[in-house]
């Protein structure tokens, strides 16, 4: 008996074209403009930097020339790499019309001070706060001045030494502790690179899902409040029709349609990583494998069903757009809560108790089994699957058990 | 009173603090067209919608078909073939798959092209008409395919609340043309509401006359002229309603 309905169904769904271009469309439109935005937009709005050398002077240290113009030159050309526009020795009078995100002042006697052993140099810089390029600026500049910086420290130990008469390596004075870092799986075994991106590529699959649950919600309230308003239902609701199959067939019809807008989100949002990875030179994308596309898709079709489960005993026993609207919006936030959580923490991980709650949320499931197969942990996955459709059935069950044809007929819209 | 295709006794229903039916008690013969008058909020539609199978009374007994409600509502919706007022289509649909949906429903995918063939018989539309989408029909066209969505079912009883509600001439023509000549031809049951006397003097062989809840009267059009000295049936439900009132 379930054949009718979804015949029915997806016919009327898959006819309404606009929507569904609509919904499917916009986010691989969207996403890859929002990623291609993020990069090119920026280039767009050049930052302007002033750099002034009131010192202009030199010194030899260790057998090595310190000079401002060297580091003038040093920070000119790091931030013309960086898209900045410089310019150099400007008085306050003529950069009232230039508005510019950093001023960087060497000043007199800095030189001096640097090169000293018993003295601190200080770069004078000033910060425009209303700018937004002005962080990264600081960055550029921090990055430069800490070069340039241990070129000195290191100029100076080597002085130091000759006037001691000590051999040394001047790394092990300067950078006397370091850390080396090894990668390991969760077993314990050594891990590449390539699965440390891979781990990172599962958190943006898992960010994806929240994504999926928005369509597939607005298509299942549209299929019973909508199809009561069409004042349709009441005629459906006196046929031989297992109420079962109402639920069912509308259920899976609507995922099926929450999949496909499902996916192409996904879709759009690994554009949006993808192109300025590219950029980059980094592509994220190889780090797809098929054991990882399945299980993301699997996730994918479960979140949208557990979408539809959540809400559809809200819409069944409400009948109203409004409460339907309201509840769904509950829901979509949740889901994205989680989803969201799971870019920056292990579920699997948290404290007991907040976790445990977390594991009253079905959405925590689709996200726990993308995590469990990136680290090959076959049977975390399985046990997050098996909650997740568990938890389908068990509210679907309850979606059929408060089905009442009065209360639907007789709601308000 | 197993000649009858529905009964009901003293079924009482409420919404909230709104009686809807206050004891009414009904009989629809076997092989009639019904007519269910009566006027705005008398109980005519909750009515309809208890033989349905779709509202639940309060109490009273409710026999359709000859098995008794709520407890054999599934083998009952398996026999009766229901349209509610202003019921619409599928409007991205064609009125041909409007009419498959339902013989789908009724007769599974088998017999349900053959079912619909008959529906689209009954409708009396053009084939360029059942393969546009329903959405672009006229209000008559819409409602003759949903009574003929109704009829084609084969159904022992068929409920329509209002089926000419809002057509004009032609239309309402059109349809108690439709419903007259599936009576004479199939041996049927149809109940239907109107607030038209016209209408249902025309087509009814028998009458009910529902107000605020209860059933005042029932019988042949003809006997309910002579009983109560109208000249049309409208002259009795005016006399009666305001007797009641």
């Amino acid at each position: 008996m379930l054949y009718p309905i979804i015949w029915k169904e997806l016919r009327d769904m898959l006819r309404d074209i606009r929507t569904l271009a609509a919904i499917a469309l916009m986010p691989l439109i969207m996403m890859p403009l929002m990623g291609m935005s993020s990069i090119y937009v920026q280039n767009l709005q050049p930052g302007t930097v002033i750099i002034n050398d009131n010192d202009q002077s030199s010194c030899v240290i260790g057998g090595v020339k310190i000079s401002s113009e060297e580091l003038v030159n040093s920070l000119t050309i790091a931030f013309l790499n960086s898209g900045f526009k410089v310019l150099h020795n400007l008085s306050s009078d003529n950069i009232s019309n230039i508005s510019p995100d950093l001023i960087v002042t060497i000043p007199h006697g800095f030189i001096k001070n640097a090169t000293s052993l018993n003295a601190t140099a200080y770069l004078e810089v000033s910060e425009n706060v209303a700018s937004s390029k002005s962080q990264e600026a600081i960055g550029i500049l921090n990055s430069v001045v800490s070069e340039f910086s241990h070129k000195l420290s290191a100029s100076k130990v080597l002085y130091l030494s000759e006037l001691a008469s000590v051999k040394i390596e001047v790394d092990a004075i300067l950078s006397p502790v370091k850390t080396a870092v090894t990668l390991v799986g969760p077993s314990g075994r050594r891990a590449s690179y390539e699965e440390t991106l891979r781990i990172a590529m599962a958190k943006i699959l898992a960010f994806s899902l929240i994504f999926v649950t928005t369509p597939s919600i607005a298509y299942i309230t549209d299929s019973i409040v909508g199809e009561k308003e069409r004042k349709t239902f009441e005629a459906l609701l006196a046929t031989p029709l297992p109420r079962w199959s109402i639920i069912i067939g509308k259920t899976l019809s609507t995922s099926v349609i929450g999949l496909i807008t499902g996916m192409t989100d996904a879709a759009g949002l690994l554009l949006f990583f993808t192109l300025p990875s590219l950029t980059y030179g980094v592509n994220m994308i190889q780090y797809l494998t098929p054991q990882l596309i399945f299980i993301h898709s699997l996730a994918v079709y479960l979140s949208v069903l557990a979408s539809l489960a959540i809400i559809l005993p809200i819409v069944i026993r409400s009948g109203s757009y409004r409460v339907a609207q309201a509840f769904s919006l509950i829901v979509i936030s949740l889901a994205s809560i989680i989803f969201f959580l799971a870019l920056y923490i292990d579920i699997d991980k948290v404290e007991p108790l907040p976790r445990y709650l977390l594991y009253f949320i079905p959405f925590t499931h689709a996200v726990g089994m993308i995590e469990a197969t990136v680290v090959s942990n076959a049977t975390l996955a399985i046990i997050h699957t098996s909650v997740i459709i568990l938890t389908i059935i068990a509210l679907l069950y309850l979606s059929l058990k408060l089905f009442s044809e009065e209360r639907i007929i007789y709601s308000k819209t | 009173m197993d000649t009858d295709i529905a009964t009901l006794i003293n079924v009482t229903k409420k919404f909230g603090k709104v009686t809807a039916l206050r004891g009414l008690s009904l009989r629809v013969p076997k092989g009639v067209i019904y007519g269910l008058i009566g006027p705005n909020g008398a109980g005519k539609t909750t009515t309809l919608r208890i033989i349905s199978t779709l509202v639940t009374p309060d109490s009273g007994i409710v026999k359709v078909l000859g098995h008794e409600l709520p407890h054999e509502k599934n083998v009952i919706r398996g026999r009766i073939a229901y349209l509610p007022e202003e019921a619409g289509l599928y409007e991205r649909l064609t009125g041909w798959e409007n009419l498959l949906y339902f013989a789908m429903i009724y007769f599974g995918r088998g017999r349900a092209e053959e079912v619909a063939k008959k529906g689209a018989y009954i409708s009396g539309l053009k084939s360029e008409d059942l393969h546009r989408r329903a959405g672009e029909y006229s209000k008559g066209m819409a409602r003759r395919l949903a009574i003929a969505r109704a009829l084609m079912l084969d159904a022992d009883l068929i409920i329509l609340d209002e089926p000419t509600s809002g057509l004009d001439v032609f239309s309402s023509y059109r349809i108690r043309k439709m419903l007259r000549e599936y009576v004479k031809n199939s041996g049927k049951t149809i109940i239907l509401s109107s607030h038209n006397m016209l209408e249902v003097e025309e087509i009814c062989d028998y009458v009910g006359l529902i107000n605020k809840g209860i059933l005042i009267t029932s019988g042949p059009p003809s006997m309910l002229k002579a009983k109560y000295h109208g000249r049309t049936l409208e002259e009795v439900f005016i006399s009666i309603v305001g007797l009641g009132e």
